[in-house]
Protein backbone atom coordinates (compact mmCIF):
# COMPACT_ATOMS: atom_id res chain seq x y z
CA UNK A 1 0.00 0.00 0.00
CA UNK A 2 1.79 2.68 -1.09
CA UNK A 3 1.92 6.35 1.59
CA UNK A 4 -0.60 8.24 -0.59
CA UNK A 5 -3.28 5.60 -0.14
CA UNK A 6 -2.66 5.26 3.50
CA UNK A 7 -3.05 8.66 4.43
CA UNK A 8 -6.59 8.51 2.58
CA UNK A 9 -7.96 6.04 4.51
CA UNK A 10 -6.68 7.38 7.60
CA UNK A 11 -8.70 10.49 6.49
CA UNK A 12 -11.52 7.64 5.63
CA UNK A 13 -11.95 6.20 8.61
CA UNK A 14 -11.84 9.63 10.97
CA UNK A 15 -14.04 11.02 8.45
CA UNK A 16 -16.53 7.97 8.51
CA UNK A 17 -16.79 7.78 12.69
CA UNK A 18 -16.96 11.38 12.63
CA UNK A 19 -19.84 10.84 10.63
CA UNK A 20 -21.23 8.27 12.58
CA UNK A 21 -20.16 9.21 15.93
CA UNK A 22 -22.21 12.60 15.38
CA UNK A 23 -25.19 10.86 14.05
CA UNK A 24 -25.57 9.02 17.25
CA UNK A 25 -25.37 12.91 19.39
CA UNK A 26 -27.51 14.52 16.64
CA UNK A 27 -30.09 11.38 17.10
CA UNK A 28 -30.33 11.73 20.94
CA UNK A 29 -29.97 15.33 21.35
CA UNK A 30 -31.90 15.89 17.63
CA UNK A 31 -35.36 13.53 19.47
CA UNK A 32 -35.34 16.07 22.75
CA UNK A 33 -35.55 18.67 20.46
CA UNK A 34 -38.42 17.74 18.22
CA UNK A 35 -40.73 16.43 21.50
CA UNK A 36 -39.78 20.40 22.27
CA UNK A 37 -40.68 21.65 18.85
CA UNK A 38 -43.66 19.92 18.94
CA UNK A 39 -44.79 20.51 22.30
CA UNK A 40 -44.53 24.19 21.98
CA UNK A 41 -46.53 24.09 18.28
CA UNK A 42 -49.23 21.80 18.89
CA UNK A 43 -52.62 24.29 18.50
CA UNK A 44 -54.86 21.38 19.15
CA UNK A 45 -54.04 22.00 22.86
CA UNK B 1 -35.17 -10.23 -7.42
CA UNK B 2 -32.66 -9.43 -4.61
CA UNK B 3 -35.60 -8.67 -2.50
CA UNK B 4 -36.63 -11.00 -0.03
CA UNK B 5 -39.90 -10.87 2.44
CA UNK B 6 -38.50 -9.58 5.04
CA UNK B 7 -36.62 -6.93 3.04
CA UNK B 8 -40.17 -5.55 1.31
CA UNK B 9 -41.87 -5.51 5.58
CA UNK B 10 -39.15 -3.70 6.59
CA UNK B 11 -39.39 -1.30 3.42
CA UNK B 12 -43.20 -0.89 4.21
CA UNK B 13 -43.41 -0.76 7.30
CA UNK B 14 -40.79 2.57 6.94
CA UNK B 15 -42.87 3.51 4.14
CA UNK B 16 -46.29 4.20 6.44
CA UNK B 17 -44.80 5.46 9.49
CA UNK B 18 -43.54 8.21 7.11
CA UNK B 19 -46.80 8.69 5.57
CA UNK B 20 -48.74 8.61 9.28
CA UNK B 21 -46.52 11.12 10.89
CA UNK B 22 -46.05 13.45 7.63
CA UNK B 23 -49.54 13.91 7.33
CA UNK B 24 -50.17 14.47 10.72
CA UNK B 25 -48.24 16.98 11.18
CA UNK B 26 -50.71 19.48 9.32
CA UNK B 27 -52.02 20.33 13.33
CA UNK B 28 -48.80 21.80 13.52
CA UNK B 29 -49.01 24.63 11.07
CA UNK B 30 -51.09 27.39 12.61
CA UNK B 31 -49.47 30.15 9.94
CA UNK B 32 -47.49 31.39 7.08
CA UNK B 33 -43.99 31.24 9.24
CA UNK B 34 -45.21 27.49 10.48
CA UNK B 35 -45.76 26.35 6.74
CA UNK B 36 -42.28 27.99 5.83
CA UNK B 37 -40.17 27.72 8.53
CA UNK B 38 -41.85 25.29 10.93
CA UNK B 39 -42.37 28.47 13.21
CA UNK B 40 -38.32 29.43 13.83
CA UNK B 41 -38.04 27.22 16.58
CA UNK B 42 -35.94 24.09 15.32
CA UNK B 43 -32.62 23.76 17.80
CA UNK B 44 -29.32 23.23 16.74
CA UNK B 45 -29.23 19.01 16.94
CA UNK B 46 -32.85 18.53 15.08
CA UNK B 47 -31.60 21.23 12.27
CA UNK B 48 -28.24 19.98 11.89
CA UNK B 49 -30.31 16.44 11.39
CA UNK B 50 -32.97 18.05 9.05
CA UNK B 51 -30.19 19.61 6.97
CA UNK B 52 -28.04 16.72 7.00
CA UNK B 53 -31.13 14.22 5.56
CA UNK B 54 -32.07 17.28 2.97
CA UNK B 55 -28.68 17.37 1.42
CA UNK B 56 -27.98 13.74 1.07
CA UNK B 57 -30.01 11.71 -1.73
CA UNK B 58 -29.53 8.70 -4.30
CA UNK B 59 -28.66 10.84 -6.43
CA UNK B 60 -25.60 12.08 -4.01
CA UNK B 61 -24.98 8.42 -3.51
CA UNK B 62 -24.79 7.39 -6.75
CA UNK B 63 -22.83 10.36 -7.93
CA UNK B 64 -19.96 10.19 -5.35
CA UNK B 65 -20.58 6.56 -5.83
CA UNK B 66 -19.47 6.98 -9.49
CA UNK B 67 -16.63 9.62 -8.83
CA UNK B 68 -14.95 6.98 -6.08
CA UNK B 69 -15.29 4.48 -8.84
CA UNK B 70 -13.57 5.97 -11.07
CA UNK B 71 -11.00 8.17 -9.71
CA UNK B 72 -10.39 6.08 -6.52
CA UNK B 73 -9.10 7.94 -3.67
CA UNK B 74 -8.59 10.96 -5.45
CA UNK B 75 -12.29 12.25 -5.55
CA UNK B 76 -11.97 11.87 -1.02
CA UNK B 77 -10.59 15.75 -1.33
CA UNK B 78 -14.23 16.87 -2.04
CA UNK B 79 -14.95 15.90 1.18
CA UNK B 80 -12.39 18.12 2.56
CA UNK B 81 -13.27 20.72 0.52
CA UNK B 82 -16.61 20.41 1.45
CA UNK B 83 -15.92 20.45 5.15
CA UNK B 84 -13.77 23.46 4.67
CA UNK B 85 -16.94 25.34 2.90
CA UNK B 86 -19.15 24.45 6.07
CA UNK B 87 -16.69 25.19 8.55
CA UNK B 88 -16.03 28.81 7.01
CA UNK B 89 -19.80 29.29 7.05
CA UNK B 90 -20.11 27.83 10.57
CA UNK B 91 -17.64 29.69 12.24
CA UNK B 92 -17.85 32.95 10.97
CA UNK B 93 -22.00 32.40 10.07
CA UNK B 94 -21.08 34.16 6.90
CA UNK B 95 -24.10 35.17 4.55
CA UNK B 96 -26.06 32.29 7.24
CA UNK B 97 -26.20 34.36 9.99
CA UNK B 98 -26.81 37.88 8.27
CA UNK B 99 -29.88 36.82 6.31
CA UNK B 100 -31.36 34.88 9.28
CA UNK B 101 -30.63 38.33 11.39
CA UNK B 102 -33.18 39.63 8.47
CA UNK B 103 -36.10 36.88 9.39
CA UNK B 104 -36.16 36.10 5.85
CA UNK B 105 -37.87 33.00 4.54
CA UNK B 106 -36.38 32.90 1.11
CA UNK B 107 -33.24 34.59 -0.77
CA UNK B 108 -34.97 36.46 -3.22
CA UNK B 109 -36.84 38.45 -0.42
CA UNK B 110 -33.22 39.57 1.06
CA UNK B 111 -33.24 41.14 -2.96
CA UNK B 112 -36.19 43.03 -2.00
CA UNK B 113 -35.43 44.46 1.18
CA UNK B 114 -31.84 45.20 -0.33
CA UNK B 115 -31.92 46.09 -3.51
CA UNK B 116 -35.98 46.17 -5.49
CA UNK B 117 -39.02 44.40 -6.04
CA UNK B 118 -37.65 43.82 -9.71
CA UNK B 119 -34.94 42.27 -8.65
CA UNK B 120 -36.56 39.62 -6.73
CA UNK B 121 -38.54 38.91 -9.01
CA UNK B 122 -35.71 38.00 -11.76
CA UNK B 123 -33.94 36.42 -8.94
CA UNK B 124 -37.03 34.10 -7.99
CA UNK B 125 -37.59 32.97 -11.46
CA UNK B 126 -33.43 32.15 -12.29
CA UNK B 127 -33.52 30.59 -8.67
CA UNK B 128 -36.63 28.37 -9.33
CA UNK B 129 -35.80 27.80 -12.52
CA UNK B 130 -32.39 26.37 -12.09
CA UNK B 131 -33.39 24.32 -9.15
CA UNK B 132 -36.54 22.73 -10.61
CA UNK B 133 -34.35 21.47 -13.49
CA UNK B 134 -31.21 20.75 -11.18
CA UNK B 135 -33.83 18.42 -9.29
CA UNK B 136 -35.00 17.29 -12.92
CA UNK B 137 -32.66 14.29 -13.15
CA UNK B 138 -32.78 13.10 -9.12
CA UNK B 139 -35.50 10.65 -9.87
CA UNK B 140 -34.08 9.27 -12.80
CA UNK B 141 -30.64 8.40 -10.79
CA UNK B 142 -33.13 6.89 -8.15
CA UNK B 143 -34.37 4.40 -10.47
CA UNK B 144 -31.00 3.78 -11.74
CA UNK B 145 -30.07 2.68 -8.19
CA UNK B 146 -32.96 0.73 -7.35
CA UNK B 147 -33.44 -1.22 -10.17
CA UNK B 148 -30.10 -2.51 -9.36
CA UNK B 149 -30.18 -3.42 -5.10
CA UNK B 150 -33.72 -4.54 -5.59
CA UNK B 151 -33.39 -6.23 -8.90
CA UNK B 152 -36.68 -5.02 -10.53
CA UNK B 153 -38.15 -4.45 -13.71
CA UNK B 154 -38.55 -0.72 -14.85
CA UNK B 155 -41.63 -0.94 -15.34
CA UNK B 156 -42.54 -2.29 -11.86
CA UNK B 157 -39.85 0.22 -11.22
CA UNK B 158 -41.89 3.01 -11.96
CA UNK B 159 -44.72 2.12 -10.14
CA UNK B 160 -42.62 2.47 -6.64
CA UNK B 161 -41.01 5.88 -7.85
CA UNK B 162 -44.57 7.23 -8.88
CA UNK B 163 -45.71 5.50 -5.16
CA UNK B 164 -42.84 7.67 -3.39
CA UNK B 165 -43.34 10.91 -4.88
CA UNK B 166 -47.15 10.81 -4.32
CA UNK B 167 -46.27 10.08 -0.22
CA UNK B 168 -43.67 12.99 -0.47
CA UNK B 169 -46.29 15.44 -2.30
CA UNK B 170 -48.86 14.58 0.14
CA UNK B 171 -47.13 15.18 3.60
CA UNK B 172 -45.39 18.20 1.96
CA UNK B 173 -48.31 19.96 0.59
CA UNK B 174 -50.38 19.09 3.97
CA UNK B 175 -48.12 20.09 6.65
CA UNK B 176 -45.25 22.14 4.79
CA UNK B 177 -42.02 22.80 6.75
CA UNK B 178 -43.40 20.64 9.82
CA UNK B 179 -44.10 17.65 7.97
CA UNK B 180 -40.25 18.20 6.40
CA UNK B 181 -39.03 18.33 9.91
CA UNK B 182 -40.21 15.67 11.58
CA UNK B 183 -40.22 12.84 8.32
CA UNK B 184 -36.30 14.52 7.66
CA UNK B 185 -35.67 13.50 11.03
CA UNK B 186 -36.93 9.78 10.64
CA UNK B 187 -35.24 9.73 7.82
CA UNK B 188 -32.11 10.98 9.33
CA UNK B 189 -32.10 8.21 11.42
CA UNK B 190 -32.98 5.61 9.43
CA UNK B 191 -30.13 6.95 6.60
CA UNK B 192 -28.00 6.96 9.19
CA UNK B 193 -28.43 3.02 10.09
CA UNK B 194 -28.65 2.09 6.69
CA UNK B 195 -25.15 3.84 5.78
CA UNK B 196 -23.58 2.04 8.84
CA UNK B 197 -24.72 -1.61 7.87
CA UNK B 198 -23.62 -0.69 4.17
CA UNK B 199 -19.86 0.45 5.32
CA UNK B 200 -19.88 -2.81 7.43
CA UNK B 201 -21.15 -5.03 4.61
CA UNK B 202 -18.64 -3.71 1.86
CA UNK B 203 -15.42 -3.97 4.90
CA UNK B 204 -16.36 -7.78 5.52
CA UNK B 205 -16.58 -8.44 2.01
CA UNK B 206 -13.16 -6.53 0.84
CA UNK B 207 -10.24 -5.08 2.55
CA UNK B 208 -8.83 -1.76 2.77
CA UNK B 209 -5.26 -3.59 1.36
CA UNK B 210 -7.39 -5.03 -1.43
CA UNK B 211 -8.64 -2.15 -2.34
CA UNK B 212 -5.06 0.40 -2.39
CA UNK B 213 -3.83 -2.15 -4.35
CA UNK B 214 -6.83 -1.87 -6.81
CA UNK B 215 -6.45 1.53 -7.04
CA UNK B 216 -2.63 1.48 -7.74
CA UNK B 217 -3.30 -1.04 -10.26
CA UNK B 218 -5.80 0.46 -12.59
CA UNK B 219 -5.41 4.44 -11.99
CA UNK B 220 -1.93 4.24 -10.86
CA UNK B 221 -0.99 7.78 -9.06
CA UNK B 222 -4.14 9.39 -10.82
CA UNK B 223 -6.01 7.56 -8.01
CA UNK B 224 -4.63 9.13 -5.13
CA UNK B 225 -3.43 12.38 -6.36
CA UNK B 226 -6.56 15.05 -7.50
CA UNK B 227 -3.97 17.79 -8.99
CA UNK B 228 -2.77 14.68 -11.21
CA UNK B 229 -5.65 13.38 -12.30
CA UNK B 230 -7.57 14.51 -15.27
CA UNK B 231 -11.11 14.63 -13.68
CA UNK B 232 -9.81 17.09 -11.28
CA UNK B 233 -6.68 19.44 -11.55
CA UNK B 234 -6.44 22.87 -9.66
CA UNK B 235 -9.17 24.76 -11.97
CA UNK B 236 -11.52 22.14 -10.30
CA UNK B 237 -10.60 22.25 -7.39
CA UNK B 238 -10.68 26.18 -6.63
CA UNK B 239 -14.11 26.30 -8.48
CA UNK B 240 -14.74 23.07 -6.11
CA UNK B 241 -13.84 25.58 -3.69
CA UNK B 242 -15.54 28.91 -4.60
CA UNK B 243 -18.70 26.71 -5.49
CA UNK B 244 -18.81 25.00 -1.98
CA UNK B 245 -18.91 28.00 0.13
CA UNK B 246 -21.63 29.55 -1.96
CA UNK B 247 -23.98 26.59 -2.59
CA UNK B 248 -23.50 25.70 1.32
CA UNK B 249 -24.78 29.18 2.09
CA UNK B 250 -27.16 29.85 -0.63
CA UNK B 251 -28.49 26.73 -1.23
CA UNK B 252 -32.30 27.57 -0.75
CA UNK B 253 -33.39 23.92 0.61
CA UNK B 254 -30.77 24.08 2.94
CA UNK B 255 -30.85 27.91 4.00
CA UNK B 256 -34.35 27.24 4.78
CA UNK B 257 -33.18 25.08 7.74
CA UNK B 258 -30.90 27.95 8.85
CA UNK B 259 -34.31 30.41 8.69
CA UNK B 260 -36.28 28.09 10.68
CA UNK B 261 -33.63 28.19 13.13
CA UNK B 262 -34.70 29.81 16.56
CA UNK B 263 -32.29 32.74 16.22
CA UNK B 264 -28.75 33.35 13.74
CA UNK B 265 -26.53 31.51 16.62
CA UNK B 266 -28.52 28.37 16.11
CA UNK B 267 -28.62 29.07 12.30
CA UNK B 268 -24.84 29.07 12.25
CA UNK B 269 -23.72 26.72 14.60
CA UNK B 270 -25.94 24.11 12.14
CA UNK B 271 -23.71 24.61 9.79
CA UNK B 272 -21.40 24.10 11.86
CA UNK B 273 -22.05 20.66 13.18
CA UNK B 274 -23.34 19.85 9.73
CA UNK B 275 -20.38 20.34 8.32
CA UNK B 276 -18.58 17.94 10.87
CA UNK B 277 -20.07 15.40 9.51
CA UNK B 278 -19.94 16.24 5.41
CA UNK B 279 -16.72 14.78 4.40
CA UNK B 280 -17.87 11.50 6.33
CA UNK B 281 -21.57 12.04 4.20
CA UNK B 282 -18.95 12.26 0.78
CA UNK B 283 -16.25 9.91 1.57
CA UNK B 284 -18.65 6.97 3.10
CA UNK B 285 -20.46 6.82 -0.45
CA UNK B 286 -16.96 7.35 -2.43
CA UNK B 287 -15.63 4.07 -0.35
CA UNK B 288 -17.92 2.06 -1.32
CA UNK B 289 -17.54 3.17 -5.08
CA UNK B 290 -13.83 2.90 -4.37
CA UNK B 291 -14.76 -0.77 -3.09
CA UNK B 292 -16.63 -1.67 -5.74
CA UNK B 293 -13.14 -1.18 -8.47
CA UNK B 294 -11.58 -3.86 -6.10
CA UNK B 295 -14.07 -6.03 -6.74
CA UNK B 296 -15.75 -5.97 -10.40
CA UNK B 297 -12.51 -4.38 -11.85
CA UNK B 298 -12.56 -0.94 -14.13
CA UNK B 299 -15.42 -2.50 -17.20
CA UNK B 300 -18.77 -2.78 -15.09
CA UNK B 301 -20.92 0.92 -16.19
CA UNK B 302 -19.47 3.50 -14.13
CA UNK B 303 -22.88 4.56 -12.26
CA UNK B 304 -24.03 0.93 -11.41
CA UNK B 305 -20.86 -0.39 -10.21
CA UNK B 306 -21.57 0.63 -6.17
CA UNK B 307 -25.12 0.11 -6.02
CA UNK B 308 -24.03 -3.65 -7.99
CA UNK B 309 -21.99 -3.88 -5.32
CA UNK B 310 -23.99 -2.90 -2.44
CA UNK B 311 -27.00 -5.27 -3.60
CA UNK B 312 -24.14 -8.26 -3.60
CA UNK B 313 -22.56 -7.79 -0.27
CA UNK B 314 -25.23 -6.38 2.00
CA UNK B 315 -27.79 -9.43 3.43
CA UNK B 316 -31.44 -9.85 2.90
CA UNK B 317 -33.24 -7.79 6.11
CA UNK B 318 -30.09 -5.38 5.91
CA UNK B 319 -30.75 -4.91 1.92
CA UNK B 320 -34.28 -3.80 2.92
CA UNK B 321 -32.88 -1.40 6.04
CA UNK B 322 -30.45 0.15 4.22
CA UNK B 323 -32.74 0.41 0.45
CA UNK B 324 -35.37 1.73 3.33
CA UNK B 325 -32.47 4.32 4.27
CA UNK B 326 -31.86 5.39 0.78
CA UNK B 327 -35.42 5.85 -0.14
CA UNK B 328 -35.38 8.16 2.97
CA UNK B 329 -32.59 10.05 1.96
CA UNK B 330 -34.36 10.77 -1.66
CA UNK B 331 -37.97 11.10 0.30
CA UNK B 332 -36.05 14.09 2.71
CA UNK B 333 -34.05 15.86 -0.15
CA UNK B 334 -37.30 15.61 -2.54
CA UNK B 335 -39.73 17.00 0.13
CA UNK B 336 -37.18 20.05 1.00
CA UNK B 337 -36.67 20.84 -2.15
CA UNK B 338 -40.40 20.75 -3.21
CA UNK B 339 -41.02 23.13 -0.59
CA UNK B 340 -38.48 25.63 -1.11
CA UNK B 341 -38.70 26.00 -4.79
CA UNK B 342 -42.53 26.04 -4.56
CA UNK B 343 -42.40 28.70 -1.54
CA UNK B 344 -39.78 30.85 -4.27
CA UNK B 345 -42.27 30.47 -6.56
CA UNK B 346 -44.97 31.67 -4.86
CA UNK B 347 -43.40 34.50 -2.55
CA UNK B 348 -40.76 35.45 -4.99
CA UNK B 349 -41.91 35.80 -8.46
CA UNK B 350 -46.28 35.31 -7.65
CA UNK B 351 -47.06 37.47 -5.07
CA UNK B 352 -44.52 40.29 -5.82
CA UNK B 353 -46.03 40.86 -9.70
CA UNK B 354 -49.61 40.54 -7.73
CA UNK B 355 -51.36 44.29 -7.14
CA UNK B 356 -53.08 42.77 -4.19
CA UNK B 357 -51.09 41.01 -1.70
CA UNK B 358 -51.72 37.17 -1.44
CA UNK B 359 -53.56 36.52 2.25
CA UNK B 360 -51.66 34.28 3.77
CA UNK B 361 -54.21 31.25 3.12
CA UNK B 362 -53.94 31.96 -0.22
CA UNK B 363 -50.14 31.93 0.00
CA UNK B 364 -50.14 28.42 1.64
CA UNK B 365 -52.74 27.13 -0.91
CA UNK B 366 -50.72 28.56 -3.76
CA UNK B 367 -47.55 27.22 -2.10
CA UNK B 368 -49.49 23.47 -2.34
CA UNK B 369 -50.23 23.88 -6.17
CA UNK B 370 -47.20 24.96 -6.54
CA UNK B 371 -45.38 21.70 -4.84
CA UNK B 372 -47.63 19.52 -6.58
CA UNK B 373 -46.86 20.80 -10.01
CA UNK B 374 -43.44 20.16 -9.31
CA UNK B 375 -44.11 17.09 -8.31
CA UNK B 376 -45.38 16.02 -11.20
CA UNK B 377 -42.90 17.63 -13.58
CA UNK B 378 -39.89 15.88 -11.98
CA UNK B 379 -42.35 12.61 -12.04
CA UNK B 380 -42.64 13.17 -15.86
CA UNK B 381 -39.20 14.39 -16.96
CA UNK B 382 -37.62 11.73 -14.31
CA UNK B 383 -39.06 9.06 -15.79
CA UNK B 384 -38.97 9.73 -19.13
CA UNK B 385 -35.87 12.31 -19.89
CA UNK B 386 -32.52 10.59 -21.50
CA UNK B 387 -29.88 11.94 -19.41
CA UNK B 388 -27.25 13.48 -20.80
CA UNK B 389 -24.14 12.08 -20.79
CA UNK B 390 -22.44 13.41 -17.86
CA UNK B 391 -24.90 14.51 -14.76
CA UNK B 392 -22.27 16.63 -13.27
CA UNK B 393 -22.23 18.67 -16.28
CA UNK B 394 -26.23 18.41 -16.03
CA UNK B 395 -26.37 19.78 -12.17
CA UNK B 396 -23.40 21.85 -12.04
CA UNK B 397 -25.16 24.28 -14.87
CA UNK B 398 -28.25 24.26 -13.51
CA UNK B 399 -26.66 25.21 -9.83
CA UNK B 400 -24.47 27.58 -11.28
CA UNK B 401 -27.75 29.51 -13.39
CA UNK B 402 -28.45 30.41 -9.57
CA UNK B 403 -25.51 30.08 -7.29
CA UNK B 404 -23.40 32.60 -9.22
CA UNK B 405 -25.64 35.49 -9.28
CA UNK B 406 -26.88 34.95 -5.85
CA UNK B 407 -23.35 34.70 -4.06
CA UNK B 408 -22.60 37.88 -5.93
CA UNK B 409 -26.07 39.48 -4.78
CA UNK B 410 -25.98 38.50 -1.25
CA UNK B 411 -22.41 38.71 -0.16
CA UNK B 412 -22.32 42.01 -1.67
CA UNK B 413 -25.52 42.75 -0.65
CA UNK B 414 -25.02 41.74 3.25
CA UNK B 415 -21.09 43.32 2.95
CA UNK B 416 -20.68 45.89 0.41
CA UNK B 417 -22.24 49.30 1.37
CA UNK B 418 -22.09 50.15 -2.49
CA UNK B 419 -23.82 47.48 -3.89
CA UNK B 420 -27.17 48.80 -5.09
CA UNK B 421 -29.85 47.72 -7.79
CA UNK B 422 -28.02 48.11 -10.92
CA UNK B 423 -25.39 45.94 -9.47
CA UNK B 424 -27.87 43.41 -8.46
CA UNK B 425 -29.26 43.10 -11.75
CA UNK B 426 -25.98 43.14 -13.89
CA UNK B 427 -24.68 39.82 -11.23
CA UNK B 428 -27.88 38.11 -11.71
CA UNK B 429 -27.77 38.24 -15.72
CA UNK B 430 -24.20 38.04 -16.04
CA UNK B 431 -24.22 34.83 -13.31
CA UNK B 432 -26.95 32.90 -15.26
CA UNK B 433 -26.25 33.52 -18.57
CA UNK B 434 -23.01 32.27 -18.43
CA UNK B 435 -23.87 28.38 -18.17
CA UNK B 436 -26.66 29.01 -20.59
CA UNK B 437 -23.90 30.30 -22.86
CA UNK B 438 -22.06 26.82 -22.23
CA UNK B 439 -24.67 24.54 -23.10
CA UNK B 440 -25.61 26.06 -26.07
CA UNK B 441 -22.01 26.16 -26.89
CA UNK B 442 -21.37 22.52 -26.20
CA UNK B 443 -24.27 21.91 -28.61
CA UNK B 444 -21.82 23.02 -31.69
CA UNK B 445 -18.55 21.90 -30.67
CA UNK B 446 -17.44 20.91 -34.05
CA UNK B 447 -18.00 24.26 -35.22
CA UNK B 448 -16.25 26.21 -32.45
CA UNK B 449 -13.39 28.34 -33.18
CA UNK B 450 -10.16 26.57 -31.35
CA UNK B 451 -9.99 29.81 -29.31
CA UNK B 452 -12.91 29.89 -27.62
CA UNK B 453 -12.77 25.86 -27.20
CA UNK B 454 -11.43 26.47 -23.54
CA UNK B 455 -15.17 28.02 -22.98
CA UNK B 456 -16.40 24.06 -23.15
CA UNK B 457 -14.25 23.22 -20.22
CA UNK B 458 -17.18 23.03 -17.72
CA UNK B 459 -14.77 24.23 -14.90
CA UNK B 460 -13.65 27.40 -16.57
CA UNK B 461 -17.56 28.06 -17.01
CA UNK B 462 -18.31 27.14 -13.83
CA UNK B 463 -15.59 29.75 -12.74
CA UNK B 464 -16.63 32.48 -15.52
CA UNK B 465 -19.90 32.53 -14.09
CA UNK B 466 -19.17 33.68 -10.16
CA UNK B 467 -16.36 35.94 -11.93
CA UNK B 468 -18.88 37.40 -14.07
CA UNK B 469 -21.40 37.99 -11.45
CA UNK B 470 -19.00 39.67 -9.50
CA UNK B 471 -17.93 41.83 -11.90
CA UNK B 472 -21.48 42.37 -12.95
CA UNK B 473 -22.05 43.49 -9.09
CA UNK B 474 -18.95 45.61 -8.89
CA UNK B 475 -18.73 47.35 -12.15
CA UNK B 476 -23.03 48.14 -12.60
CA UNK B 477 -23.18 49.55 -8.76
CA UNK B 478 -19.76 51.41 -9.11
CA UNK B 479 -21.17 53.22 -11.98
CA UNK B 480 -24.75 54.15 -11.06
CA UNK B 481 -24.05 55.11 -7.02
CA UNK B 482 -25.90 58.58 -8.10
CA UNK B 483 -28.91 57.62 -10.21
CA UNK B 484 -29.55 54.17 -8.09
CA UNK B 485 -28.26 55.30 -4.07
CA UNK B 486 -27.79 52.12 -2.45
CA UNK B 487 -30.34 51.18 0.10
CA UNK B 488 -28.68 50.38 3.85
CA UNK B 489 -30.43 47.74 6.20
CA UNK B 490 -30.94 46.64 9.73
CA UNK B 491 -31.38 43.12 10.99
CA UNK B 492 -35.35 43.46 11.98
CA UNK B 493 -35.95 47.04 11.57
CA UNK B 494 -36.81 47.71 7.63
CA UNK B 495 -34.86 49.94 5.24
CA UNK B 496 -33.65 53.46 4.43
CA UNK B 497 -32.06 55.22 1.35
CA UNK B 498 -28.49 56.06 2.19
Amino acid sequence: MSNAALVWIVIYCIAAMLFFGAAVVIGFVGAKDLKDLLSRSDRTR
Amino acid sequence: MHFQTLDWIILVVYLVVTVYVGIRARRYVENLEGYFVAGRRVKVALGSATLIATEIGIVTFMYLGELGYVTGFACFVLGIIGFIGYAVIGKTGFIVSGLRALNVITIPEFYELRFSRGVRVLGGILLFLGGVLNMGVFLKMDGLFLTSMMGFDPSVLALVMTLMLVIVIAYTVLGGMFSVVITDFIQFVVLSIGMLVATLAVLSHVGFGEIAAAVQTHLGSAGVDPVANPRFGWTFLVWMLIGSVALSALNQPAASKSFASENPEVGRKVFLYTGITLAGRYMIPMFWGVAALAVFGPGVETTLAMPRLLSMVVPSGFLGLMVAGMLAASMSTYSAYMLAWSSVGTRDIVSPLRKIALTERQTITMTRVITTTIGVFILVFGLWYELPSTVFQYTAITGAMYAAGAFGCVVAGLYWRKANTAGAYAALALGGTAPVVFLVLSLSTPELPESLRFLLDVNISGFLSFLLAALGMVIGSLLTQRTHPPIVITPRTGSDHE
